[in-house]
């Protein structure tokens, strides 16, 4: 009972910790996937959320799911990446955007 | 024949030369008039934040960050202005951080506790972003451009440095005219609609207390309550509005003793007019209002 006590407010410490701080999300790119990733300011990894991915016009393209480790792939063959992708992730709580341009695409890929 | 040659000759020359314009972009107005003042003809500096849109929360799409990719320089206010310079790939050897050499100057603030989402009421600590309200700290930004400019051989050092020169002379003349007509103010209180003029108020002494009221639209009857609460508190009979208000806002205010003065802190422009004409226009109104208040 008291361990569970324990857990729940160290559940509700960490909850507090990752609302008071900004939501950061990074994608790179390689030949092969967008990469992303989502941790908060702090530090720590965004361990859920959702993630969107839009293309240049603004249309969803497809939603996944952020990884327990706060990153995702998202396969190029997958997607048409021909006008860029914008990669939107929600936790619920905070949500933060990532724009990747065709250049940065071909930059890395050369294609 | 010769006509025709000379005219295709003509024709290209001029192509040849717009080509050679350098593309500059810029996060904000005030160093799009900086640049301008310094590169002059030599480039095209574009601020590319829509008309009407804060240009600290711009959602820029994805054409914007192409065009800005290629730009040959692009100018940065730092200070945490601009959120979307965090959200994309910009080349690193382009990029001017123009508050970088004045990092000891940033003003660190708390903004109210607030709560989004399911997270609950929390602060966020940051920098007040509007750095150019300080005349002096627009000048070192200003030379953090002419630094860059020269740096990647865009221009010719004796151009830029004469250009420079001009510019901060503009700006230590209207730093000048703001001591003076703020001076003897430090004793009167006033509150600003929104945290925008913290630079403003360190250099010129006067002390300013902000509300968090959205820019351009009318103050609920509570934000009306928080004034009046805010004006008991500090003494206050003066009130700072980005943008004009309604007459009947200014009405509504000035039933409570406070007179309405628009100060547009210039991250976007102001009509017909550029930086340095809307902070002269912005300080005499304030001065008026302060002389108005100490005449009563």
């Amino acid at each position: 009972m008291i361990q569970r006590l324990i857990l729940i407010c160290l559940f509700a410490i960490i909850a507090t910790n990752a609302a008071a701080h900004k939501l950061v999300v990074f994608a790179s790119v390689d030949c092969e996937a967008v990469n992303v990733e989502a941790k908060f300011s702090n530090g720590r990894l965004a361990i859920k959320g959702d993630i969107r991915v839009l293309d240049g016009n603004n249309q969803l393209l497809q939603t996944l799911q952020l990884g327990d480790d706060g990153t995702a792939a998202i396969p190029l063959t997958s997607v048409d990446h021909s006008s860029g992708l914008v990669i939107e992730v929600d936790t619920g709580s905070h949500e933060n955007y990532w724009i990747v341009t065709p250049e940065d695409i071909v930059s890395k890929c050369g294609s | 024949m010769f006509l025709t040659s000379l005219l295709v000759f003509l024709l290209s020359a001029n192509i040849g030369l717009a080509n050679d314009r350098l593309s500059v972009v810029a996060v904000n107005y005030p160093l799009q008039y900086i640049a301008e003042r310094l590169l002059g003809e030599r480039a095209d500096v574009v601020f590319p934040v829509p008309e009407g849109v804060d240009p600290s929360f711009w959602r820029p799409t994805i054409a914007d960050i192409s065009n800005i990719q290629a730009a040959d320089l692009i100018l940065l206010n730092g200070a945490g202005f601009a959120s979307w310079v965090d959200r994309v790939s910009l080349p690193r050897s382009k990029l001017v951080d123009t508050s970088a050499g004045i990092k000891d100057q940033l003003i660190v603030t708390e903004s109210i506790v607030h709560s989004h989402g399911d997270g609950g009421e929390h602060t966020h600590e940051g920098i007040a972003t509007y750095t150019w309200l300080d005349p002096t700290l627009a000048i070192a930004q200003a030379r953090a451009i002419m630094a860059a400019a020269i740096r990647l051989g865009l221009v010719d050092a004796n151009d830029v440095e004469d250009s420079f020169d001009a510019l901060s002379a503009d700006l230590e003349m209207l730093d000048d005219q703001t001591q003076k007509a703020l001076n003897g103010s430090t004793d009167v209180h006033l509150i600003a609609t929104h945290p925008r003029y913290q630079y403003f108020a360190r250099r010129y002494a006067v002390p300013i207390s902000a509300l968090e009221w959205d820019a351009g639209s009318e103050p609920s009857d509570e934000q009306v309550k928080d004034l009046e609460k805010l004006v008991s508190e500090t003494g206050a009979r003066i009130l700072i509005w980005e943008a004009e208000p309604s007459a009947g806002t200014v009405e509504a205010i000035a039933e409570l003793g406070v007179t309405s003065v628009t100060f547009s802190p210039l991250a976007q422009p102001t009509d017909g007019m550029d930086y340095l004409q809307a902070i002269e226009m912005a300080v005499s109104g304030l001065a008026d209002a302060i002389g108005r208040q100490s005449d009563n």
